[in-house]
């Protein structure tokens, strides 16, 4: 059985996969503040963008399988705001001291709207910018190998933790330990799930650090790179535009020409 | 580079004992030096010290000298040791860094770090490769190769820095047989092309590469001879532990030195003793009689049909596994990593479902129980205990599952005193779980699935991390666990175990069964073969039994000795030490 934990890269050949780390950073970033500066009539275009983006990327499909995860959140944020939201006027279908609100739902459709673009925009990511190359280009940008090294254990920390997770549970279910039924139950089979994760990691983090001194990491400051990271010159223009694109983001956000 | 290690004193902070008294011992170009001792006695120690690990990395107050060509290792920064000594770990899956998507780019990441030039980096990769014959292996993912193979890209990302000194520590504990000898092969020629290996180990197979080898007890140096002499009974009984089969076998067949090793020639000397005197040695297994504690179950059997699984977006781990366990019986599941053991494994207790098939525990199907409600029936102790351990004494630990099962606190004591006590761990009720070394934990997360009393009792891995005492106590548990008519069912990669402690035994491959049969039959000489296509050789004892034409198969030295003094009284045979 193989475990892994290289992230939540999936290898590929499409004309994302090919894009330099750093474009894809600013791309992102560019996305995630669209999605909160922008007006939310604009959100639909940004989750149809996203879309595209991942439809001509072949990744459509895990994309979409993956919004099972958030798919909880996106529901109680639309439930709770549509029938709590404060000082509604327009209710709609009123239930006792709450009611469902106009307000409510607008509000709601568009704060999950938003969190739906950062997901996916993450998630588009991180699907098809392998951390090593990440960890290379900002290298390469200048960033020190030190804080680079922190960012790419923080992207791996995380299917790192799930594998672990995976374990453990298995281990304490193996002990009668019931995961499944009532909310009190569930609450109860916190404890010994936790216990283990955090008590593993501290002995997986001298573990690392056993394995990194091993193999010299940190013995000297000019450090050579093996892996080259292709970068076109057509990268350097979407840089410039998303840089642009950025700015003039900022600029009309903060001229107030977004309301 | 000689490595000299000079009157070393290592003591820990807040330990009152120290961790190595005084300890000489001479690492020379071409040789290998091995360390052999009790769990605890400063093997990992001696290995972190000769790589300037203590004090620089693990703190520890250091005295005496560790001297690499004239610089002192124990005050050296990183920058001057890297690339000159280097230590490789048990565990291979941990001292690969994780995230490299290739072996070519695991291996070129130690180079990154010395600063290396981009051009000379692929020459070197090339050579490293080439050493440990894994060039095959070069763009593959590190994270999915096998433990053997894992170990030797472990080897060669340390080799490839241009480490004139290797240090190893217990480098074979987790590979299968096939995986162990490759790497007792590979130290061979790193030594033969000048390089000086300093290796805590017990597979004989590795020992028998060894130029010396420095026996430890509690830190002070027992013994520093050559294996012959320092792994002979007189020296490692006093200190708890058992000499390999081989060096017992050789001492009754009174093998000169150079031959401790050789199997034929251990065969010849004893098919010379044959029936010329009998043998009366005993070799001290313990025995547990203390399962009075559990109460009385009714036993129960498991039947699997026609059982696949396969994981996401990988290969199929189970290829249709049919098997019918009776109550009471006691079973090994062996083959090589990654031959579906484990997955099978899982499937008894719920942890895995079938893609088809059917799994019935008693004689109902599982297929609608939740885990932790099969676990009445089936305990599965787990492989890493720190995949469990979360209380902050043994015995809340151990009385986790029987709470989970809603007993009666007066049989919760009840059970927690007799588990504790079967692993021999009464005493330590009070104890912090984490404040025992790890072969201990493991003995506390068997003792926490015992405690649950279940009828059958599932085993993933049971005597790695133990030493020979441990895993005799092991062995002793599942002798008694049979006598009480509960089932046993082990996965195991310590082929003289399972010879010795199992009346039956499972061989995979490839996720398929190939062989299920009583140990005698599979490890006969005619499923030599078979065994080599799953990295599986037969216990050494079986191996000499085979070499001397005995139909008999001994599982160790005192059966095969046993074995011999009975044969005069059939009267005996000429030796056939050459058959092979």
């Amino acid at each position: 059985m193989t475990v892994r934990a290289v992230g939540y890269f999936r290898p590929g050949d499409s004309w994302l996969h090919h894009r330099h780390p750093v474009t894809k950073v600013l791309a992102l970033g560019w996305l995630l503040l669209a999605a909160f500066l922008m007006p939310p009539l604009w959100l639909p275009a940004l989750v149809g963008l996203l879309a595209i983006v991942s439809w001509t990327s072949g990744l459509l499909g895990q994309l979409v399988g993956s919004l099972r995860i958030p798919a909880l959140l996106f529901a109680s944020i639309l439930i709770v705001n549509a029938f709590f939201f404060p000082g509604a006027r327009e209710i709609l279908i009123p239930l006792g001291p709450v009611g469902l609100s106009l307000e409510g739902v607008v509000f709601g459709l568009i704060s999950a709207g938003r969190i739906l673009v950062v997901f996916m925009a993450s998630i588009v990511f991180l699907y098809t910018t392998l951390a090593d190359d990440l960890l290379e280009a900002l290298i390469a940008k200048g960033a020190s190998h030190r804080l680079a090294f922190v960012i790419l254990s923080a992207v791996q920390l995380v299917p790192r933790l799930q594998v672990r997770a995976g374990a453990i549970l298995d281990a304490q279910q193996a002990r009668g330990l019931r995961v499944t039924g009532s909310l009190m139950t569930r609450a109860r089979a916190v404890i010994p799930l936790v216990g283990p994760i955090v008590l593993g990691s501290l002995i997986d983090v001298r573990e690392r650090t056993f394995a990194l001194e091993a193999r010299a990491f940190g013995a000297r400051h000019e450090r050579t790179a093996y892996r080259v990271v292709a970068d076109p010159p057509r990268d350097r223009w979407l840089r410039i535009g998303l840089l642009l694109a950025t700015a003039a983001l900022l600029a009309l956000a903060l001229g107030g020409f977004l309301r | 580079m000689t490595l000299t290690i000079d009157e070393l004193r290592v003591r820990y902070p807040g330990r009152r004992e120290p961790a190595l008294s005084g300890i000489s011992l001479e690492v020379e170009p071409g040789k290998i030096a091995a360390v052999v001792g009790r769990t605890g006695a400063g093997k990992s120690t001696l290995c972190l010290a000769a790589c300037g690990f203590v004090p620089r990395v693990v703190r520890a107050a250091v005295s005496g000298r560790v001297d690499l060509a004239g610089m002192e290792v124990t005050t050296a920064p990183l920058a001057q040791l890297a690339g000159r000594v280097g230590i490789v770990f048990s565990s291979p899956a941990l001292q690969l860094s994780s995230s490299k998507p290739t072996v070519r780019e695991e291996l070129a990441f130690g180079l990154e770090n010395l600063g290396v030039a981009r051009e000379e980096m692929d020459g070197r990769i090339e050579r490293a490769l080439d050493r440990l014959g894994i060039s095959h292996l070069a763009e593959r993912e590190p994270l999915a190769l096998s433990g053997g193979e894992q170990q030797r890209v472990a080897i060669a990302s340390i080799l490839v820095m241009g480490t004139g000194v290797l240090v190893l520590d217990e480098p074979t504990a987790q590979l299968d047989p096939q995986g162990t000898s490759d790497v007792a092969a590979v130290l061979r020629e790193l030594a033969a092309d000048g390089r000086s290996v300093l290796v805590a180990e017990h597979a004989p197979e590795v020992l028998a590469e060894a130029a010396n080898c420095l026996v430890l007890d509690a830190g002070r140096q027992v013994a520093l001879d050559r294996p012959a002499f320092a792994l002979r009974s007189t020296i490692l009984r006093p200190i708890g532990l058992e000499p390999p089969t081989l060096v017992t076998l050789a001492e009754a067949a009174d093998i000169p030195a150079n031959g401790t090793f050789d199997e034929k020639e251990i065969a010849r000397g004893l098919g010379v003793l044959r029936g010329r005197r009998p043998v009366e040695e005993e070799s001290p297994v313990e025995k547990t009689k203390e399962l009075a504690f559990l109460r009385e179950a009714a036993p129960l059997g498991i039947e699997i049909r026609d059982l696949r699984h396969s994981y996401a977006g990988a290969v199929e781990a189970l290829r249709g596994v049919s098997l019918r366990i009776e109550p009471g019986e006691v079973v090994a599941i062996v083959g090589q990593n990654g031959s579906g053991k484990t997955t099978l494994a899982k499937h008894l207790n719920g942890l895995l479902r079938p893609d088809s098939g059917m799994v019935a525990v008693g004689g109902n199907d599982i297929s609608g129980r939740l885990v932790s409600d099969i676990a009445r029936d089936v305990g599965f102790v787990f492989q890493n205990p720190d995949d469990q351990l979360f209380n902050s004494r043994v015995e809340l630990e151990v009385g986790f599952g029987p709470r989970n099962l809603r007993l009666e606190p007066k049989l919760i004591e009840r059970l927690v005193e007799g588990a504790l006590g079967m692993v021999g761990l009464t005493g330590e009720g009070s104890t912090n779980p984490y404040d025992l070394g790890f072969s201990l934990r493991k003995l506390v997360a068997l003792a926490s699935v015992v405690a649950m009393e279940p009828p059958v009792l599932v085993l993933d891995e049971p005597t790695t991390g133990q030493d020979g005492p441990g895993t005799r106590r092991v062995g002793g548990i599942v002798d008694a666990w049979g006598t009480t008519g509960r089932t046993v069912i082990a996965i195991s990669h310590d082929m003289e175990f399972v010879a010795r402690h199992f009346r039956r035994v499972i061989v995979m491959r490839a996720g398929e069964m190939v062989l299920d049969a009583p140990p005698e039959r599979v490890f006969a000489y005619e499923n030599s073969a078979l065994l080599a296509s799953t990295g599986l050789v037969a216990p050494p004892a079986a191996r000499i039994a085979a070499r001397l034409g005995l139909t008999t198969m001994p599982a160790d030295a005192s059966s095969l000795l046993s074995l011999l003094a009975a044969s005069r009284a059939a009267g005996g045979s000429s030796p056939e030490a050459d058959r092979h």
